[in-house]
């Protein structure tokens, strides 16, 4: 059971779309994996129907909707995805992320894991956006990593396995946010491993891979 | 359009608004359905100067006239396209349309932006358009449809103003806290309050 869920304020802007876009795509993944956040995204919606219907008309031009049938009858209907987008998934652990999950990993080269301590891989996601660094995070079974505070936001969604900290203990589908500053020490279960989907907003002084990865490495030492 | 002088008008705005939207669902499913274009110029005479309204009127100006033409015409493009794949036992006309919209808009942003990401993730996979796995009984959607338009009509200015500018001009909390020069809790606390006066009602 999903126990940890983003806030409704962002599930509010997850909806309207003013998330910075790493920050999206976890929450985005969250909400394809709970039916709870689901259902109020579903009702978020349903207020932007409302909003909509009450709105002040404003006038077209006179012939736009002759316009739009000219475009219609002039291009054929784009193809729509079809189940070849989906990748083959070179990491077993992501068969049954949610669908957000599987179309980044289509537009990635296939998953290298790159070892940051001996208790944690990461592999690093192109998503066209160097604000915040999206990511998989992979802890060996019973790792720890060592205590470390955040010098910018970070969101995680536990796609598979579980670990805990002093505030819980998270499984798939929970979704954490760790404000900058905040200390926490993650640590997995001895029985399985653990692999999260991460946001972290880049510090402004160190933005670029090279400069994050210097960042990272600063605060995570083994445990 | 008919719609504003309907014969047996009803003089509660909210419940004209709820028979108009069955009637909007049931076009919808028309277009979808029988590909039928008379049909969808009813909707389109009704949702395209909304839509047009909803990003460009005399307070909000999220985006340029001109943009804003553009973005009716992709819009009701993809409800077009889109039709055959509305349910009106998931949505009704209006709140699937505000998907498509939202989707439209982000995709238009995201191809003027500096960072060419729609290259990357369309918004269609990262917001969902049919959001509910099980479709609720009819009668239960509509009467949610109809308590949460009822709950946005009774909420206080300041609530209703705050979700106005998430919604509308696509604003984060921070950017309307800046904005209206208020605390960022404040901009929070009544977005919350907002919702959850919806949510009370839904409970019900
Ligand atoms: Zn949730």
């Amino acid at each position: 059971m999903i126990r940890h869920h983003p806030d409704k304020n962002m599930l509010l802007e997850y909806t309207v779309g003013s998330l910075p876009e790493g920050p999206n795509l976890i929450v985005a993944a969250h909400v394809q994996m709970c039916t709870e956040c689901r259902a109020q995204y579903h009702t978020m919606n349903t207020l932007g129907g409302s909003i909509l219907e009450n709105c002040t008309e404003q006038s077209l031009k006179e012939n736009a909707f002759e316009q739009l049938m000219g475009r219609i009858d002039q291009s054929p209907a784009p193809k729509g995805n079809t189940a070849a987008d989906r990748p083959k998934i070179s990491e077993p652990l992501l068969n049954d992320a949610p669908p957000v999950v599987h179309k980044l990993l289509a537009k990635n080269p296939p998953i290298k894991w790159k070892s940051i301590t001996p208790a944690l891989k990461m592999c690093r996601l192109s998503t066209g956006q160097d604000k915040y660094e999206v990511s998989f995070h992979r802890l060996s079974c019973g790792g720890k990593v060592a205590e470390h505070d955040h010098r910018g936001a970070e969101l995680t969604l536990v796609l598979y396995g579980r670990f805990s900290d002093s505030n819980g203990v998270y499984g798939r589908g929970d979704f954490l946010l760790r404000e900058p500053g905040e200390v926490h020490r993650p640590t997995v279960t001895e029985d399985q491993e653990c692999l999260c989907f991460s946001a972290v907003q880049a510090p402004v002084a160190l933005t670029g891979v090279n400069g994050w990865l210097l960042n990272r490495l600063i605060p995570f030492h083994p445990g | 359009m008919a719609h504003r002088t309907h014969p047996n008008s009803e003089t509660n705005p909210v419940k004209l608004l709820q028979r108009e939207n069955q009637d909007w669902s049931t076009l919808l499913t028309k277009v979808g359905h029988e590909r039928d274009r008379q049909a969808f110029e009813q909707l389109f005479r009704h949702f395209a100067p909304l839509i047009k309204g909803f990003h460009h009127n005399r307070t909000t100006q999220a985006i340029s006239a001109e943009a804003a033409d553009e973005l009716v015409q992709e819009t009701l493009l993809k409800v077009w396209r889109k039709a055959p794949s509305f349910d009106a036992s998931r949505a009704s006309a209006s709140t699937w349309i505000f998907t498509i919209m939202r989707n439209t808009r982000i995709d238009m942003l995201r191809r003027s932006g500096r960072h060419k990401s729609a290259d990357i993730i369309e918004a269609v996979d990262v917001w969902d358009e049919t959001p509910e796995h099980q479709p609720l009984i009819f009668l239960q959607r509509r009467r949610n449809e109809r308590e949460i338009a009822e709950s946005l009509h009774s909420l206080p200015t300041e609530q209703s103003h705050v979700l106005e500018k998430a919604y509308m001009e696509g604003k984060s909390h921070s950017e309307i806290s800046t904005e209206l020069a208020l605390p960022l809790g404040t901009v929070k606390s009544r977005v919350r309050l907002a919702l959850k006066k919806l949510q009370a009602r839904l409970a019900k």
